[in-house]
Parts: structure tokens; C-alpha cells; sequence
């Protein structure tokens, strides 16, 4: 019991240097927030970036600083942050534990950023890639929710 | 283009055999993975091929496999569990001497290494424990030497550790890290290189605010290191007051030819286009340990991904990188190779193209400069996964 206790703070002490997500939005592993949408029945928006990635920051900078972005999110989405460079381990739900580089190869995150709308399940919807503005944000949403209206 | 596409393909050096399966077509909820640190997941001996991975068929707890054949045998025909009771994951495996091998691996965030044997593995050794993961091998003078990645106060930093060989037995000698400075951010996924008995030690490094490839030399005594000095170089700066620089991962190397040392990674200094495959090679007795760095891939890879990148030399001078890229629409493995000091135009290894995914090559070349690569199928992006293996036979001198 100890030792699974200090491998979990272990990689808990891990996790915060690997991430560069937007501060104040509650972003999850990509493993974590699968589960979480399939629970509420909510899409997913799932962030690839990376350590030390430019256009990331300009990203959270000058888009998810937005009130109406981070409201409209928070709210239609489960959120989740994957740095396509890490070597940390997720399990999907299919039980394959693979890592966050990998998740990053399967959905093609092959600059970053890349923000990736998805079913809870995984399935891609629509897809962001490179540097975006409160105008893109809010478009794609608009989008998304139409689309996902429709297949209702 | 037709005449260029004839040209590289009459001039390929290695001719492929069919391939072979080295586990089935894995059942439902089973996974294998072929993943190292510096990619070095198949070994050959005198007589023996040998394959490491990583699987959760055993009640669905990963753990690390083993499989061999003789070079004379059509098929895998031994397999063996390498690892212990927990969660193992990436394998990394090297010949020794009398078709001896060694493997090392990550369980429950601890390092652990054994040797196997033709008369069956020895006994499992502790190489670190509490929060140490990545480890990578080579055998030097009758010692096996592992570097790994091991916290350090606040972020993970590369040590270096000598074991010797007693029949089965790994003793340990030396263990101590390579750079001499406590580490200012991660230092993750090392790999090493023994070249005319001086090591080369090279990682994944988090100092500057991103990812670069940073690399130490080995001194005379176990534990001394030059200070650590970047591969990965930075492309002429860009406006932006955003982000720290470019990004790149997962550096492997390799030894060729007399007193010569390659490493290779993916590199997405070309923002637009995601991860390429970069080299750069070692340069004795200069000031910089590496020298200039050379895009591996040719044009036609410029809009497609690439991933997963191995190297494998030889004496000779032969040089050989194996990666997975998907420039033909879906993810297939993808050779070049040194020539005249230059990449060779790029070549999809037949054995493993065409539907579904071939990815994570791992390679190796024997004492004759024949090729050994072992990769992952799937019929479908997250489906079913099987090891698979192909002989190369070198046919140009």
C-alpha cells in the first residue's frame, strides 16, 4: 500500500513541468476526461500541445483568456490537455495504456497546438491546428454543437 | 521522377525476406508495445535473434516478453517472461558474447536488468527504484552499461550504472549521474553508445523552457563526464515573443564504421510540417561533441509525420535509420541510409507497407551488415496488435 502511495505521489510531482495548459480551465488527462464524458454524456475538446510550445501561449494568451471561450467550454465539453511529447502513461477505455506522445501520433498531433473535438468515445468531430482566436474558438463550437444537434 | 524512384530502389543495400510473426494477433483487450528508450528492442548473437516488448495479456498486467530463434530457424519457437510481479513497460535488450543477452526495463518505477542465457535467464537485478524509468543499454568491455532516468530533489536526471557478468549474475560496479549538475528541469529518455572505449551518453532535456537533445562523453574514470553540450540546434530565431523554441523527442544513436557515432531524432523545427527525422554525428576529438545537423528524410516526407525513429550501424560503415511515416495515407515503415555522407533517398520497407499500421520499428544490423527489424501491425488505427519481423539481407558492398 505504500509503495502504490508513492507512486502515486510520485506521479503526481511528475505531471505539472510536462503540461502547458491555459490556466483556470479544468483540463484532465486525456484518459481521465474520456471517462468523464462518457459519464456525462459530453463531448470532448482535446488540447495536443507541448513543453514549451509558442503557439500554445499565444493560444491561452489571446483565446482562452476569453470569458465567452472559457464559459462556452467549461460548459459543452469535457476537457482534456494532452503534451504530445510526454512519456506519461494513460489507459484508454479499451485498456491499452499507452502514452501521451502516442495518443498524440494516433490523432495526428503532428504540430501543436491542435485542438481536437471529439465524441466521448474518441471519434474525431472537427479539428483546430495551429494558432487560434476567441473567433475561431467560438465558431468551431458553434459548429460542433450543430453537428452533434444534427446526429441527435 | 519514375527514373529517380528506379534508381534508389535498384541501389537499396538490404533485400527483405517475407515477414514473420513473432506473437499472434493479439486476443480482445490485449496490447503489445514496442517501446525503448533509444529504440533498441531487437538483438542479434552469434546464432540467436532475439525480440523484447512489452504486453498485457497476463491478466492485464504489462509485463515484459522475450521470444528468440536461431538464424537458422523459420520461426520464434522460445518465448519467456522477462520481468517480475508489477507493471512493466519499455524493454531495451543488447547481445553479449556466447549468445548471451541482456535486457533492461521499467517496473513499478523501478529499473531492472537480467541476463538471458542460452541455458535460461538469470536471476533479476534492482538498478534503481523510487520514481526511475527509460532505460537504454550497451555492453563495453566486458561490462553492461545502463543509463536510465531517475528523480533527483525535483525533476528526473540521467545516471549511468556498470554492472559486470559472473555466468548469469549482474554485479553491481558504478552508478552515478552523468551530468555532474543537478538537474534544472527533466532530463528524460537517455540512450548510450560505446565507441573505442569512451561512451557516449545522449537524453531528452527541459532546461531551456523546451525540449532539446543534449549529450556528455564519458572521461577516463567511471563517473566522469565532459559537461553536457546541446545536439538538437536551434533554426534561425523566429519574431515571436511566444513560447521557448521548437520542440523535439526520443533520441536514439548508433555506432559505424571506425570512431563514428550517429545519433537521430524527431525534430519539429520545421513548425508547419510536425516531427522530421534529424541526425547529427559525433565528432572525436572536436570541441562540440556533434556536428552539423541533417534532415534524414528526403522531400516527399515534408508533408507527412513522422515517428519512431531507429539507427543501426556497423563497422563497415553501413548506417541505417528505420522510422514509421505515413506519407502514403496510412502509417508504414520508412528506411534510409548513409551514403557518401549523405541520406539516401527514402524507401519503404515492402514487408512492411500497405493496409492497417506498421509502426514502432526497432533495427539492428549483424556481423555480416544484415538488417533485423521487429515492428507493430494493425489491421486498423487501435486495433488488434501483432509483433512482427523481417530479415534484410545486405546485397550491396
Amino acid at each position: 500500500m505504500k509503495r502504490i502511495v508513492l507512486i502515486v505521489i510520485a506521479l503526481f510531482f511528475l505531471t505539472p513541468v510536462m503540461a502547458d495548459q491555459p490556466a483556470g480551465y479544468p483540463f484532465m488527462t486525456f484518459d481521465k476526461a474520456m471517462k468523464k464524458a462518457v459519464t456525462e454524456g459530453k463531448p470532448l475538446f482535446v488540447y495536443f500541445g507541448r513543453y514549451g510550445c509558442g503557439y500554445c501561449e499565444k493560444t491561452n494568451k489571446e483565446a482562452f483568456s476569453d470569458k465567452r471561450v472559457k464559459e462556452q467550454f467549461v460548459n459543452n465539453y469535457i476537457l482534456a490537455y494532452v503534451d504530445a511529447e510526454s512519456g506519461k502513461r494513460l489507459r484508454l477505455p479499451s485498456g491499452e495504456r499507452i502514452t501521451e506522445r502516442d495518443v498524440g501520433t494516433r490523432y495526428n498531433a503532428f504540430v501543436t497546438p491542435v485542438f481536437t473535438f471529439m465524441t466521448a468515445e474518441g471519434r474525431p468531430l472537427h479539428r483546430l491546428v495551429g494558432v487560434q482566436r476567441v473567433v475561431d474558438f467560438l465558431s468551431a463550437d458553434s459548429s460542433v454543437q450543430k453537428l452533434l444537434l444534427e446526429q441527435k | 521522377m519514375l527514373l529517380s524512384i528506379a534508381t534508389s530502389i535498384h541501389a537499396q543495400p538490404w533485400e527483405f525476406t517475407s515477414a514473420i510473426d513473432v506473437t499472434k494477433v493479439a486476443g480482445k483487450d490485449v496490447f503489445h508495445h514496442v517501446e525503448s528508450s533509444g529504440r533498441r528492442n531487437i538483438a542479434v548473437s552469434k546464432s540467436v535473434i532475439a525480440v523484447t516488448w512489452e504486453d498485457n495479456r497476463d491478466n492485464d498486467t504489462p509485463r515484459i516478453f522475450l521470444a528468440s530463434k536461431a538464424h537458422t530457424e523459420k520461426n520464434f519457437t522460445r518465448e519467456i517472461t522477462i520481468s517480475g510481479k508489477g507493471e512493466a513497460f519499455e524493454p531495451s535488450i543488447i547481445a553479449l558474447d556466447n549468445d548471451k543477452f541482456a535486457v533492461t526495463w521499467e517496473e513499478d518505477a523501478g529499473i531492472y536488468a537480467r541476463l538471458v542465457t542460452p541455458s535460461g535467464p538469470g536471476p533479476i537485478l534492482t538498478i534503481a527504484r523510487d520514481d526511475a524509468f527509460q532505460a537504454s543499454l550497451v555492453w563495453q568491455n566486458q561490462q553492461l552499461l545502463i543509463a536510465y532516468s531517475k528523480k533527483d530533489s525535483k525533476y528526473q536526471r540521467i545516471w549511468l550504472q556498470r554492472l559486470g557478468v559472473d555466468g548469469k549474475n549482474l554485479i553491481r560496479l558504478s552508478d552515478c549521474p552523468v551530468d555532474p549538475e543537478q538537474a534544472k528541469d527533466q532530463q528524460l529518455y537517455p540512450t548510450l553508445i560505446s565507441q573505442q572505449g569512451l561512451v557516449i551518453v545522449a537524453w531528452e532535456d527541459r532546461r531551456p523552457g523546451r525540449t532539446i537533445i543534449m549529450a556528455a562523453k564519458n572521461l577516463q574514470k567511471p563517473c566522469s563526464f565532459t559537461l553536457p553540450q546541446q545536439i538538437s540546434s536551434a533554426p534561425a530565431a523566429r519574431s515571436s515573443p511566444y513560447g521557448k523554441g521548437h520542440g523535439v523527442a526520443r533520441v536514439a544513436l548508433a555506432q559505424f564504421g571506425i570512431n563514428k557515432v550517429m545519433a537521430t531524432w524527431a525534430d519539429k523545427r520545421d513548425f508547419r510540417e510536425g516531427y522530421d527525422i534529424y541526425a547529427a554525428a559525433f565528432q572525436p576529438g572536436a570541441k562540440t561533441l556533434f556536428g552539423v545537423n541533417m534532415k534524414v528524410q528526403d522531400s516527399f516526407g515534408e508533408v507527412a509525420q513522422q515517428w519512431h525513429a531507429s539507427i543501426a550501424g556497423h563497422d563497415s560503415g553501413y548506417l541505417v535509420t528505420a522510422w514509421d511515416d505515413n506519407r502514403d495515407g496510412n502509417a508504414n515503415i520508412m528506411l534510409s541510409w548513409l551514403e557518401n555522407n549523405t541520406w539516401s533517398e527514402d524507401i519503404e520497407a515492402e514487408v512492411a507497407t500497405g493496409e492497417g499500421e506498421q509502426t514502432h520499428p526497432s533495427i539492428t544490423l549483424d556481423s555480416n551488415g544484415d538488417l533485423h527489424m521487429v515492428w507493430i501491425d494493425r489491421l486498423s488505427i487501435g486495433g488488434p496488435t501483432q509483433l512482427k519481423y523481417a530479415f534484410a539481407k545486405r546485397v550491396v558492398n
